[in-house]
């Protein structure tokens, strides 16, 4: 697949009005995002699932707003940029997706909703997927499930990470931080509500990758409450964040007087 | 458009973390966990996230400067360098090289710190080089040195969490070294038991099967307690104390008078507990011991050490995986400032100064005209009050900051202040670099090249990803610079990797260990004796490194300094998550900062009550030593009658309070007890 994306990516790269390829490149053994802006840096170019380009096209972006990226991307980094552009983070037009798709044991890896991106071109598409959908949590009673996330939440250790590594979070001022709301500097953070906020936060935003349960170093099952709420604003809002780019987010209202 | 993702070692902790660090046209912008790391996971703590913003600070030093009356004026590289190198010349010629003392940094590079000691050893000639280890794990050193042949980590990070049974005692894990925290709480998900001994309710205590909360100095008294049940319950493993292990039977004299009972009256902990955690370790298949500060920063530190050492070996618990006696290192090299030599008794790789063939084997490779001297040098602690006392006349510290970071700050401020010349590198003007005659700039560690080595003896790589800010220079340039000026011709290095080459050539414990292998593979783990060798992952399999395990008797001292009428409180200090020690980088980041602006005084809402204290109130806590004023958190976190004060604080120091007593065999100071007295302050 490494030389399919090489072939793909050489081509892309060689179109008039773009600048570079964001992707990922071996290096030192190990893998990390890269900016392609020769075909000869291409041979180190790899398939991983591991980084959340879309974070570093809007750090790229922010930089210098004229430049005109394609970008490799899964199927979630394809829905973050969606969510970015939604939210005129980035601007849509200057970029370029070459969609990969992800195998079955990423998918699973990830218990992804969507592991592949609609501008496939890279791979084939997971045919008849379906991911975990937290039936052991389900089966507990209300209580049960207040105690389960008190044991869960007490070991927070406040790095911030779930945030730092989601890629819809982009606030310059963050309401975690907020003393208003959570005492700061005290361990473990307020519960719930340092991690409702969050929770809240990015309900209409979330495009379910994973990485802040990834990012966690307490463990903490992040993915059980990011699923659950895409599937809560599914069935009451009938939306779901990164589908589309003319899809609004229902929690967001958008009066005058804002 | 320039986007680079360097990977790289953080700068705080002993963990070792590596992440990348995202340059954009040549300016640090963000930091990005790297899933491939083996010791984060692509996880990170509040520091990691943040490790990148104080180099950016506008405090940063960008030239060298030199005294002027009151103040420093700006200065050249030439100017500073030839008033350092008249000075050095002309303060050895009168009083002699044995006037001098140079700190070396658990912050900087394993490079740096071969070059300050090799600059002391064979520039000044002096073994009077040490560094911030004498204050957090000279104990460790020593004692399991003694007790094993070395005095590292035994097993690795990622072994933790496959653990059946793990004692953290004195460590404060999920806040000081917040990654192998993850591993702790892994181990406990898994169904491993864990047990918790310390006087404070720290974080971990909500997951622990067991906490015994100690009266603060008597750990000797419980790890003897312990053992004494296991041995009473037939519970030890005696084949491994009959095949590995030596001095037993000493060992089982002494602690036969330590009955849960007796072990209650000096430490408190009620005996039925003590017995639980007792039988639930020995029981377990593998049991691993974590241990910090909380153990060694006592005036019975390497008595705690060496009892620490005991409990491992009675229950065969040493030399395998997810075993063993895990000291946790507090700084991010200071594990590699030891290797390296930075210690007044021994040369890279622990070859002590005393050895005839080690000296000769140094003075060759060094090309000296002038023999080392064969005793060992002074420690941190000992310099400062020769200096005080005028015996000591001239410093070079590199990256320390003693007046925070040292017992009894007062005293530290007239021993700098006596000296008649005092040199302080750093990359800000430090509360020590205020004192010095002449400050050079040191460049940050996104700013150069070199290796780190983590807790568990992990050596890894530290890549510049950016130039250096001002007219800054890494240390390795500034102290080949120096010495080099001073008329060494062995300080020609291209790089730092020409420097690793070096220190492989001298020091097996890290022969094998090359650029060209850390890039390839990431990391090698200390032994690594040649370019062949995989690394070790936990030491001391099938034999300890110096033959059998020893055991000791150890009896129980109380600390130094016990409460009574006039100071009826027990202070204990310390890190908290979201600083690090002298504050000199995490209190220059926004994010940390802003979660705790300074210092304060946790003391239980029972003596808080009786003092008319609430939360918030300034208090003024005074020692035989000094008197701070710091406001109070009111909390249970800690017990009755023993008071919390972290140390990053210059506003409210803790270490105006603290007390130099040191323990007789690290001459490590006792940071973690004294007696203090409290009142509001209305």
């Amino acid at each position: 697949m490494n030389d399919e994306l090489r072939t793909v990516a050489a081509e892309i790269l060689a179109r008039d009005g773009i600048d570079g390829i964001v992707g990922l490149k071996e290096m030192h053994g190990t893998v990390r995002p890269c900016l392609f802006t020769d075909a000869e840096q291409l041979s180190c170019m790899v398939v991983d699932s591991r980084y959340p380009v879309a974070s570093v096209v809007r750090l790229l972006l922010e930089e210098d707003p004229d430049l005109r990226l394609a970008v490799v991307c899964r199927g979630c980094e394809e829905r973050s940029l969606i969510e970015l552009a939604k939210n005129h983070q980035i601007d849509i037009e200057s970029v370029t997706v070459i969609g990969i798709a992800c195998d079955s044991d990423t998918a699973k890896e990830c218990n992804c909703s969507k592991p592949y991106p609609d501008s496939l071109m890279v791979g084939t598409a997971l045919e008849n997927w379906t991911r975990d959908t937290y039936a052991t949590y389900r089966q507990m009673s209300g209580e049960e499930k207040l105690a389960f996330w008190k044991e869960q939440l007490e070991k927070c250790n406040k790095c911030y990470g779930c945030r730092n590594a989601c890629p819809v979070c982009f606030c310059k001022e963050c309401e975690l931080e907020n003393s208003l709301w959570v005492k700061r500097g005290r361990l473990p953070p307020d519960f719930p509500i340092y991690h409702l906020i969050r929770a809240f936060h990015v309900a209409g935003k979330c495009i379910d990758c994973g990485e802040c349960e990834q990012a966690c170093p307490a463990g903490i099952p992040l993915m059980t409450l990011s699923h659950l709420l895409r599937e809560d604003m599914e069935e009451l809002f009938d939306y779901m964040a990164g589908r589309s780019l003319d899809e609004q987010n229902p929690v967001i209202t958008k009066e005058e007087y804002e | 458009m320039k986007y680079e993702a360097v990977l790289t070692t953080c700068p705080y902790c002993g963990c070792g973390c590596k992440y990348y660090v995202e340059v954009v046209n040549g300016q640090a912008k963000r930091v990005m966990p790297c899933k491939e790391d083996p010791v984060s996971e692509g996880k990170l703590c509040i520091k990691g996230w943040n490790a990148i913003d104080f180099v950016n600070s506008p405090d940063r030093l960008t030239s060298p400067l030199i005294r002027d009356g009151d103040t420093f004026r700006e200065a050249t590289w030439e100017e500073a360098y030839s008033l350092i190198t008249s000075k050095f010349k002309e303060l050895k010629d009168t009083f002699g090289p044995s006037a001098f003392g140079l700190l070396s940094s658990a912050k900087t590079t394993n490079e740096e710190n071969y070059l300050m000691q090799k600059f002391a050893r064979s520039v000044i000639v002096t073994n009077n080089v040490d560094h911030c280890a004498r204050l957090c794990h000279a104990s460790t050193v020593a004692g399991l040195a003694a007790a094993f042949g070395s005095g590292a980590m035994t097993n690795s990070i990622p072994e933790v969490e496959d653990a059946d049974c793990i004692l953290i005692t004195g460590s404060n894990t999920t806040e000081q070294h917040p990654l192998i925290g993850t591993r702790i709480y892994r181990a406990k998900e898994r169904g491993a038991r864990i047990i918790l001994v310390d006087p404070r309710s720290i974080q971990l205590a909500s997951i622990a099967d067991i906490h015994l909360r100690q009266r603060p100095g008597t750990d000797v008294a419980w790890l003897n307690g312990i053992m004494n049940v296991i041995i009473n319950e037939g519970l030890a493993d005696e084949m491994f104390i009959e095949q590995r292990t030596e001095n037993y039977d000493e060992f089982l004299e002494e602690v036969m008078h330590y009955t849960p009972e007796h072990v209650e009256e000096i430490t408190g902990i009620p005996r039925n507990d003590l017995i639980d955690a007792a039988r639930m370790f020995a029981n377990a298949e593998s049991a691993s011991i974590i241990y910090s500060m909380g153990i060694t920063q006592h005036t019975t530190g390497v008595d705690n050490v060496k009892s620490c050492a005991n409990l491992a070996m009675l229950t065969g618990n040493m030399g395998k995986a997810s075993t063993g006696v895990n000291p946790l290192r507090g700084q991010n090299n200071v594990q590699g400032a030891c290797d390296l030599g930075a210690l007044p008794n021994v040369f890279p790789g622990y070859q002590a100064v005393t050895d005839p063939a080690s000296r000769e084997k140094f003075e060759k490779a060094w090309n000296m005209h002038e023999s080392i001297p064969e005793t060992p040098g002074l420690t941190v602690v000992e310099l400062l009050n020769e200096a005080a006392d005028g015996r000591i006349k001239c410093m070079y510290i590199m990256g320390e900051n003693p007046m925070i970071s040292d017992p009894d700050i007062s005293h530290v401020r007239e021993a700098l202040d006596a000296l008649d010349f005092l040199v302080v590198q750093d990359i800000f003007l430090t509360e020590t670099a205020e004192l010095a005659d002449v400050v050079l700039p040191g460049a940050s560690f996104l700013e150069k090249d070199g290796t780190f080595t983590g807790t568990d003896r992990r050596v890894q790589r530290v890549r510049k990803a950016i130039e250096p800010i001002g007219s800054s220079k890494p240390d390795w340039v500034i102290i080949s610079e120096l010495a080099r000026l001073m008329g060494s011709d062995q300080f020609d290095y291209e790089s730092p990797a020409a420097i690793q080459d070096e220190i492989a050539s001298l020091t097996p414990l890290y022969g094998g260990i090359s650029y060209q292998r850390l890039d390839e593979r990431g990391y090698l783990q200390w032994p690594c004796p040649t370019p062949d060798h995989e690394g070790t992952i936990y030491l001391h399999k099938g034999e300890f490194k110096r033959g059998r395990g020893h055991f000791f008797a150890v009896s129980y001292r109380p600390p130094a300094e016990l409460p009574d009428d006039k100071y009826p409180f027990t202070l204990t200090t310390g890190r908290i998550l979201f600083h690090f020690h002298t504050g000199t980088m995490s209190r220059r980041s926004g994010p940390l900062n802003k979660e705790v602006p300074t210092g304060y005084v946790e003391i239980h809402p029972a003596d808080a009550a009786k003092l008319g204290i609430i939360d918030g109130q300034a208090v003024r806590v005074s020692t035989r030593r000094g008197t701070i004023d710091i406001p109070a958190y009111v909390t249970d976190r800690v017990p009755e009658e023993t008071v919390f004060i972290p140390f990053h604080f210059k506003e409210c120091a803790a270490n105006l309070l603290t007390n130099p007593a040191l323990d007789p065999i690290a001459k490590i100071p006792e940071l973690k007890v004294c007696a203090c007295s409290i009142e509001a302050i209305v």
